[in-house]
């Protein structure tokens, strides 16, 4: 066996739909507290009641 | 409309308190700071939510609305995200930022307990007024101190969520710990949205948005902290 015939280490991976979900909640997550803290700042300096 | 804004306060009120009593609990068993910051966050949380449930029900009493804003509006988010900071950050560091959170909560209570309070200004243009509102506060420099302690607490309890469910995501592990963390960070964000629709004029966003954060909340800890049935057959 040569060394390029060496097996990879086999990659680990979460089932599919955690694969697809994840990444967009995280990102939503953090869009969303962008906007919460964005509406706390606009509060903060009267550009919003 | 009263029955749903005294029900919901209080559901997430019991809610919050069987939460901060499994937490405590887990404190006794292992006695690690982050769980005896969250169980007093969860306590926190409650007595905010009893509050608002007392208000719906009883109306108005300045002890309840100065309970509520002390551990409902103003300390809650910093002493969760106290906890979440115990499991991020260096004892020595994080140790520091404990005994200002802790001068600065007391500073706080001094302040919400001396200052001058009128309901009806929790009626505007926008606010009801059914609701408890902050507007309730007519001493100056009470209010302005909130914002302080909810962004400070945003940010260790959501920041430190993301940033530790990212972390087990690219490395593909601990799938149990990527699904509680996410569902902590948008428990945690949930009221402070419902807060701000609150304030745009939005009846029954608060105590809808606290009791769902509640219920995320207690979720994502119990997901957090329980490995799912294929991940235990792995080991």
């Amino acid at each position: 066996m040569t060394h390029d015939e060496k097996p990879s280490r086999p990659q680990r991976s979460y089932p599919a739909v955690y694969e697809k979900l994840i990444p967009i909640a995280l990102a939503l997550i953090a869009l969303a507290t962008l906007a919460a803290l964005g509406f706390a700042v606009a509060v903060a300096t009267g550009f919003l009641p | 409309m009263t029955t749903v804004l005294t029900f919901l306060p209080f559901a997430s009120s019991l809610i919050s308190f069987v939460f901060a009593a499994l937490v405590f609990r887990r404190y006794l068993a292992r006695r690690r700071p982050y769980l005896l910051l969250w169980g007093i966050g969860m306590t926190m949380y409650g007595i905010g939510g009893f509050c608002e449930g007392y208000y719906g029900a009883f109306g108005w009493n300045p002890l309840t609305f100065r309970l509520w804003y002390l551990f409902g509006a103003m300390l809650v988010a910093a002493w969760l995200g106290q906890g979440t900071a115990y499991l991020l950050i260096r004892r020595r560091w994080v140790h520091g930022l404990m005994l200002v959170l802790a001068v600065a909560s007391l500073y706080g209570a001094v302040r919400v307990f001396t200052a001058q309070l009128d309901p009806a200004a929790m009626g505007s243009s926008l606010h009801t007024g059914s609701e408890l509102s902050g507007r309730a506060i007519v001493s100056g420099g009470v209010r302005t101190l909130t914002p302080f302690f909810n962004l400070y607490g945003t940010a260790f309890l959501v920041g430190g969520a993301v940033y530790s469910a990212w972390i087990f995501w690219r490395k593909r592990i601990l799938l149990h710990r990527v699904i509680g963390n996410v569902l902590i960070a948008t428990g945690a964000l949930l009221p402070a949205f419902g807060g701000s629709f609150s304030r745009l004029g939005i009846g029954g966003a608060l105590y809808i948005s606290e009791l769902l954060g509640a219920i995320l909340l207690f979720l994502g800890f119990l997901r957090a902290t329980t490995p799912l049935p294929q991940e235990s057959a792995q080991k």
